[in-house]
């Protein structure tokens, strides 16, 4: 039997995983190790759910947590090249491969993948719409850094997008 | 640039559909191990504390079974060892348990991870520093007393066999030391250098 707390929580869960899953795969790139990653930001927010005051937005503070996890708190396995793309490809193909706009998609996931640990969160935040003062707080940084360094992770992206 | 970022979002929307996990998948990840490094190195550190206290509870309850000698004083002597030990354990444990990640940024986290983990390697680099000429001491101590003392400082009094000991023990001390800071190194070193190359560039 699951208690009340638990059962509001598996819904918060299940409200906003997609959130969990793009952490996910921007932070690694084989299937199992996406799998972990997803179970250990579940736990981790289980665990900090009490940490969560009502002032902010729920979705600010899962950021935060699942950014925590998947930057600082894992130690990463080193897993053969080779299985890393080969798993890659595999993540990416699916019925609508062809089509120019998963193509787009695709693009865009392998140039944020190769921009820094950091820049991915940031860059993922704001394509989620967070506002930049909730990437500040979540980053640990004052807007005005946010705003310089959004503007260089955007030049960033432009580059690797042309190439 | 606002421009290329909403186009770069319109981009983003296109997300496939993950594969959704179920309320039944996700109640049972509440129930498994977390598997951040600091809850890995809690658990390791939880199961040597209970093992050395395990070892201590039979080596006392041995200990009275033994008449007095050589053995008895053996027995003690590791007993006062496997206690330290213990406290060891505690303080490590203590050390970890300061390391709470759900109430902090990014910066603050990556800043408190380090603290935590640069001190739980000074504190275990210090303890080896300590408990291996302990362990070489009690070696050379035991063999003296299996050998019969007069027997085994003979032995000393020749030049030669002194200067291969001596060799031999800074070879040995060298060596164990080496390995342990390399597989320290391996174990914690290189993700501890990745977490402060990352705060150096959020500080940057």
């Amino acid at each position: 039997m699951k208690s009340a707390p638990e059962k509001s929580f598996i819904n918060l869960i299940n409200e906003h995983q997609g959130l969990i899953h793009k952490v996910c795969m921007l932070y690694e790139t084989d299937r199992d190790a996406r799998n972990d990653l997803f179970q250990e930001i579940v736990l981790q927010l289980w665990k900090s759910i009490h940490t969560f005051r009502g002032d902010a937005k729920i979705t600010t503070w899962m950021y935060r947590i699942a950014l925590n996890t998947a930057i600082s708190g894992l130690r990463k396995q080193k897993r053969g090249l080779q299985t890393q793309e080969l798993e890659e490809r595999h993540f990416n193909i699916s019925d609508r491969a062809t089509d120019n706009q998963e193509e787009n998609l695709q693009k865009l996931q392998r140039c944020i993948r190769q921009l820094s640990e950091i820049e991915r969160g940031m860059i993922m935040m704001a394509l989620d719409e967070v506002s930049y003062e909730e990437i500040a707080e979540t980053i640990g940084i004052t807007q005005n850094n946010v705003r310089v360094r959004m503007n260089r992770i955007r030049e960033k992206l432009r580059k690797l997008m042309n190439t | 640039m606002e421009e290329e970022l909403d186009d770069l979002k319109l981009i983003w929307k296109q997300q496939p559909g993950f594969e959704a996990k179920n309320e039944t998948e996700i109640g049972l990840m509440l129930k498994r191990k977390s598997n951040t490094l600091v809850n890995k190195l809690k658990r390791n550190v939880w199961f040597e504390l209970i093992f050395t206290v395990v070892c201590i509870l039979a080596m006392a309850g041995y200990n009275f079974t033994l008449p007095e000698g050589a053995l008895r004083s053996t027995i003690l002597s590791l007993l006062v060892l496997l206690i330290s030990y213990s406290v060891y354990y505690v303080k490590k444990i203590k050390l970890l348990n300061q390391y709470d990640p759900g109430i902090e940024n990014l910066k603050d986290n990556l800043s408190h991870l380090i603290e935590r983990l640069d001190l739980y390697m000074k504190f275990y680099k210090r303890s080896y520093a300590i408990l291996y000429p302990v362990f070489f001491g009690l070696g050379l101590l035991f063999g003296a007393i299996e050998k019969g003392f007069d027997q085994f400082i003979n032995k000393f009094e020749n030049p030669l066999y002194s200067l291969a000991f001596l060799i031999l023990s800074i070879v040995f001390m060298v060596g164990v030391y080496t390995i342990t800071n390399w597989y320290l190194k391996k174990l914690y070193g290189n993700h501890l250098d990745k977490l402060k190359t990352l705060l150096e560039e959020l500080k940057g």
